[in-house]
């Protein structure tokens, strides 16, 4: 019974400190930094297991990672909406680990908001 | 998300037709998830349910009896997560290549078939010996400890590869 505990809890502590390094998760993202984005979108994916946009701002393409698809469908963003070419802009936190990427709490598209967690 | 850059048959297979289907459509994703869950639910519940056994929960339960029972659900099981697992790994294979956790995973999951085998070929044989109310050989108890932590480590590397 105590190695049983023993071999649980080291795995446990072998393995936490792995979600600090979160990609995907949104603790990988620095939520204390705000950024508010506006650009046109040059590419698009409506994939799982996160869509995402390349928008192009003045400063540089960010590349915006947004919510799953059938999420998206669900809340009145469907693919056809998010097409290259297309204006938005996004509210979002910047990756920890990569600069040029970021993930949107919401994206507005024309006059439609879509809230993405 | 990134172009697939990377070993030949790593950008084939994320180029599939089955990669993209996975990416692109709706439910699929979710569904094929949704097996692999169900699959690995009923092999690592079969498994740490024997261990519980071998390490000397339910005395009364043969132990030769539990292991028919069990076996073939964990045989079973194979049929839903090998294939689930093969597709999710198809539809980001590039990044999934290179991914910490899933490599992890794959090592203590050979392990763990591995410590099973062993298993078999050596403590069990001996079973009728121990099958009730007796306590299962050294060797026996530590096959069992070895195969929970083995099997909690490969769902919770399993579910980290969404992290890295």
């Amino acid at each position: 019974m105590r190695s049983r505990t023993l071999i649980a809890v080291s795995t446990l502590l072998v393995l936490a400190p792995a979600a600090a390094l979160a990609h995907h998760g949104w603790s990988g993202y620095d939520a204390s930094r705000v950024l508010s984005l506006s650009g046109v979108i040059r590419e698009a994916g409506y994939e799982h297991p996160h869509g995402y946009v390349k928008l192009e701002t003045p400063d540089k393409t960010w590349l915006v990672v947004l919510a799953p698809p059938s999420r998206m469908e669900n809340r009145g963003l469907p693919r056809d909406m998010l097409k290259a070419g297309t204006k938005a802009s996004v509210v979002g936190y910047p990756n920890r680990s990569d600069p040029g990427e970021m993930r949107a709490e919401r994206i507005t598209i024309g006059d439609k908001t879509t809230e993405l967690r | 998300m990134h172009p697939p850059s990377g070993p030949a048959w790593l950008v084939w297979l994320e180029t599939s037709a089955a990669a993209v289907a996975m990416r692109q459509w709706t439910w699929l994703y979710p569904a094929v998830e949704i097996v692999h869950i169900v699959g690995f639910v009923t092999l690592v519940g079969a498994a740490l349910m024997f261990d519980a056994r071998l390490l000397g929960r339910s005395r009364p339960l043969a132990v030769s009896a539990l292991e028919r029972h069990l076996l073939p659900w964990a045989r079973f099981s194979l049929l839903l997560v090998v294939p689930t697992g093969a597709l999710m790994f198809t539809a980001h294979a590039t990044e999934m290549a290179t991914n910490p956790a899933l490599r992890l995973k794959l090592v203590l999951l050979v392990a763990a078939f591995l410590n099973a085998g062993i298993f078999h070929r050596w403590p069990f044989r001996t079973v009728g010996d121990w099958d009730t109310e007796i306590r299962a050989p050294m060797a026996a108890r530590v096959n069992g400890v070895l195969s929970i932590g083995l099997w909690v480590g490969v769902i919770a590397c399993g579910r980290l590869i969404a992290y890295f």
